[in-house]
C-alpha cells in the first residue's frame, strides 16, 4: 500500500498537468458546444440549446465542403509523405559520402514553426514576386496562381505539408528499419525472393507497426492543420483550401460563434478517432489477434 | 544437383583476415561435414557458398558455373541458419511454405509439401503458431522444414540439430540421411557433434582458424589424423597426448615422456632423440595385466561404458572400457595397449610421423 501511494504521488504532477491542459479544456469545449454563445450578439450570454449546434453543423454545406477538401488534402499529403519518407529512409540506410550531413539538414523543416512555413511558402508562391511561379513559367510555361486557381492552391498546400512533415516520417522509418534483424532478409534471398517480394513479404509486415503509428501521427496533425494554410491561402480561393481547422478558426474568431465552433471541433475529433480506429483494426489488429 | 568446388578462398573483414585460402572439392551428391572449433570460419564458409558473404579472393563453383558474382536468389541453394532466421510475422505454415510460394508453385502443392514436412518434423500441431510462440528446438525444426520442402542444387546446414533433445536429434539425423539418400542432393553440414560428423559424412573437413587442417572420410581421419590438431579433434573422448622423446632401450626404440613414463612404440621412422607427441585413444586402452602402472584419479561409469582417469606424476591418461570397473581413486591400475594403435607426431610441427 505504501509504495502504491508513493507511486501516485510521483504521478500526481503529470496527472494534474494532463487534467488542467487536456481534460478540462475538452470538457469545456464539450460544454460550450451545447450552447448558443456569441459574446457580440444581441444576447451575449451562454444559452443552452441542446444539440442545435450539432444539427446545424450536419446540414452546413460549407462545413461539409470543408470536410471533403480536408479529406482530399490529408489523403494526398499523408500518402505522399509516407512514400517519399520510405524511400528517403531506405536511402539513409545505405552508405554514401556526406550521409550524416544530409540526414541532418533534411530534418530542418521539422523545427520551423508552421506559421513561418506558411509565410515563407506564401512569399515563394505569390504570383509575380514568388520564385516558384517564376521558375515554372520560365521552364515549363506554366502559370501558377494560388490566388485564382483552386487546384494550384490545393496542390501548393499539399506540397507545403509534404515539405514540412516528410522528415518526420523518414526519421521514424529509419528507426524502424535500423531495428530490423538481418537474418530474415538473408533467408528470404535464399528462399528465392526478389527485391520486390522482399519488400511486400518481409520489410512491409515487419515495419507495419511503426508505419501505422507514423500514419496516425501524421493523420491527426494534418486533420487539424490551421496556421500554415491560413497564412498561405487564407482558405481560398473561394473556399478551396478552407480545411476544417481553417473553417473552425474563421467561424470562431472573426464571427465569435463559440458554440458552433466547439460543436465542429467535437465532430472533427470524433471523425479523427473513427478514422484511426478503422486504420488500426484494418491494419494491425487482425495480426495481433492471430498472434494472440 | 551439382558438385561444389571451393578454390583458394580467402575472406577479410577490413583488416581482419578470417579465411586463409580454403580449398574443398565436393562431388555431386556428396555429404560433407565441416567441423572445427568455434570461430574457425565454418559459418562464414557456408555464407560464402550461399552468396550472403563476398569472397575476398578465390573462386566458388556450383556445378560448372563460377558463382562468385551470382546473387543468393539465383544460386538455388537451401540453407538452415545457425540462428534459424524465421520470419517473425509469418506462421509456421507460411514460414515453411515461403520458398515454394516464391517459386510460384500452386497452393495445393504448397499445402501438401508443407504438411508432409511438418509430419516428418513433428510440427503438424504447430502450423498456425508464430515463431515467438515456439521453443528453440521447435524453431530449429521449422527452419529445417523450410529447407527440406525444396529440391535445391545444394543444401547448406549450419548446426541444424544443436538445440534438439537427444532423442529428437537421433530421429532427425536419420531423417536427414534418409533425405540425402532419397534426393541424392549435395549437402554441406556444419556440426559440433562428433557422432553426427562420423555417422553422416561421406567426407569430413576439419578447419581451424580459417584453414583446412585435413579432409577425408570419417574413418580415415580417425585412423590417420594428419596432425595433432585433427587427432585431438576427431574422436570422443579425445586422444591422450604425452610429450616426450624417442630413446633406444635394449636395442629397441621406445618413448619416454617428460614425466619419465616409458611406453612402447610401433614401427616408426622417428629417429632416436627426436622430440615427439605420443597419442593413444582412450578406447584403445585395455585394463589388466601388463602395460603401465598408474594411479586412479576418477572413475566415471556411464552405464554402457566406464571412463577412467589415471595418472603418473603429472601425466593424466584416460581410458574408456566396456566393462564395469570397480577401481577406486588412489588404487593402482595398469593400462595396456597395442603399440600399433599409437599415433606419433613431431613435437615442433605437430605433423604425423
Ligand atoms: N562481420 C564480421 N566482422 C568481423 N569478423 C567477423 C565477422 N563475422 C565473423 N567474423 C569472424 O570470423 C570468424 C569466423 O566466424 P564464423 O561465424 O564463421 O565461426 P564458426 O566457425 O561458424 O563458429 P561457431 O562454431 O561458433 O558457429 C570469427 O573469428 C568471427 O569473429
Ligand atoms: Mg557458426
Amino acid at each position: 500500500m505504501q509504495s502504491n501511494k508513493l507511486g501516485w504521488l510521483f504521478l500526481a504532477p503529470t496527472i494534474l498537468v494532463l487534467f488542467l491542459f487536456g481534460v478540462l479544456p475538452f470538457i469545456y469545449v464539450l460544454w460550450v458546444s451545447f450552447h448558443q454563445w456569441n459574446p457580440f450578439a444581441a444576447n451575449p450570454n451562454m444559452i443552452f440549446n441542446w444539440a442545435d449546434n450539432y444539427r446545424a453543423v450536419v446540414f452546413d454545406a460549407q462545413f461539409l465542403a470543408s470536410l471533403g477538401a480536408t479529406v482530399a488534402f490529408v489523403f494526398f499529403a499523408v500518402v505522399t509523405e509516407v512514400i517519399i519518407g520510405y524511400f528517403l529512409a531506405q536511402a539513409f540506410m545505405g552508405d554514401f559520402p556526406g550521409k550524416a550531413f544530409f540526414r541532418t539538414i533534411h530534418t530542418l523543416p521539422l523545427i520551423v514553426a508552421p506559421i513561418i512555413v506558411g509565410s515563407v511558402w506564401k512569399l515563394m508562391t505569390t504570383p509575380s514576386i514568388g520564385i516558384i511561379p517564376h521558375l515554372l513559367d520560365n521552364w515549363f510555361g506554366l502559370n501558377l496562381n494560388i490566388g485564382t486557381s483552386a487546384l494550384a492552391a490545393f496542390t501548393v498546400t499539399v506540397v507545403m505539408d509534404v515539405w514540412h512533415w516528410t522528415p518526420l516520417v523518414t526519421l521514424t522509418l529509419i528507426a524502424a528499419l535500423v531495428s530490423l534483424p538481418a537474418d530474415p532478409f538473408e533467408q528470404a534471398q535464399i528462399d528465392g525472393a526478389g527485391p520486390r517480394q522482399i519488400f511486400w513479404h518481409i520489410t512491409l509486415p515487419m515495419i507495419a507497426p511503426a508505419l501505422v503509428a507514423t500514419v496516425f501521427i501524421r493523420l491527426m496533425d494534418a486533420l487539424r492543420t490551421v496556421d500554415e494554410v491560413l497564412m498561405l491561402t487564407g482558405g481560398g480561393p473561394g473556399s478551396a483550401t478552407r480545411y476544417v481547422g481553417v473553417h473552425i478558426f474563421k467561424e470562431v474568431f472573426p464571427r465569435t460563434n463559440y458554440g458552433y465552433g466547439s460543436a465542429i471541433s467535437v465532430i472533427v475529433l470524433y471523425l479523427t478517432i473513427v478514422v484511426c480506429w478503422m486504420l488500426y483494426t484494418g491494419l494491425l489488429a487482425p495480426r495481433k489477434g492471430k498472434e494472440g | 544437383m551439382a558438385g561444389v568446388q571451393i578454390e583458394n578462398v580467402t575472406k577479410r573483414y577490413g583488416a581482419v583476415q578470417v579465411m586463409h585460402g580454403v580449398s574443398v572439392d565436393i562431388a555431386d551428391g556428396e555429404f560433407v561435414v565441416l567441423v572445427g572449433p568455434s570461430g574457425c570460419g565454418k559459418s562464414t564458409l557456408l555464407r560464402m557458398l550461399a552468396g550472403l558473404e563476398e569472397t575476398s579472393t578465390g573462386t566458388i563453383r556450383i556445378g560448372e558455373k563460377v558463382v562468385n558474382d551470382v546473387p543468393p536468389k539465383e544460386r538455388d541453394i537451401a540453407m538452415v541458419f545457425q540462428s534459424y532466421a524465421l520470419y517473425p510475422h509469418k506462421t509456421v505454415f507460411d514460414n515453411i511454405g515461403f520458398p515454394l510460394k516464391m517459386a510460384k508453385r500452386p497452393s495445393s502443392e504448397i499445402e501438401a509439401k508443407v504438411r508432409s514436412a511438418a509430419e516428418v518434423l513433428d510440427l503438424a500441431h504447430l502450423l498456425d503458431r508464430y515463431p515467438k510462440q515456439l521453443s528453440g528446438g521447435q524453431r530449429q525444426r521449422v527452419a529445417m522444414g523450410r529447407a527440406i520442402v525444396r529440391d535445391p542444387q545444394v543444401f547448406l546446414f549450419d548446426e541444424p540439430l544443436s538445440n534438439l533433445d537427444a532423442k529428437l536429434r537421433v530421429t532427425m539425423r536419420v531423417e536427414i540421411k534418409e533425405l540425402h539418400q532419397r534426393l541424392g542432393t549435395t549437402i554441406v553440414y556444419v556440426t559440433h557433434d562428433q557422432i553426427e560428423a562420423m555417422t553422416m559424412a561421406d567426407k569430413i573437413v576439419v578447419m581451424r582458424d580459417g584453414r583446412v587442417e585435413q579432409i577425408g572420410a570419417p574413418l580415415e581421419l580417425y585412423d590417420n589424423p594428419a596432425n595433432v590438431f585433427v587427432a585431438g579433434f576427431i574422436g570422443s573422448p579425445s586422444m591422450n597426448f604425452l610429450q616426450g622423446a624417442v630413446t633406444a632401450r635394449e636395442g629397441e626404440k621406445a618413448f619416454v615422456s617428460e614425466g619419465g613414463l616409458v611406453l612402447p612404440l610401433p614401427e616408426t621412422p622417428a629417429s632416436e632423440g627426436q622430440k615427439v607427441t605420443y597419442g593413444i585413444r582412450p578406447e584403445h586402452i585395455q585394463i589388466g595385466q601388463g602395460g603401465v602402472q598408474l594411479d586412479v584419479v576418477v572413475v566415471e561409469p556411464t552405464g554402457s561404458e566406464t571412463q577412467i582417469f589415471a595418472k603418473s606424476g603429472k601425466e593424466l591418461i584416460d581410458a574408456v572400457v566396456k566393462d564395469r570397473i570397480a577401481a577406486r581413486p588412489g588404487e593402482k591400475i595398469s593400462f595396456g595397449f597395442d603399440p600399433a594403435s599409437v599415433h606419433l607426431f613431431d613435437r615442433a610441427s605437430g605433423i604425423r610421423i
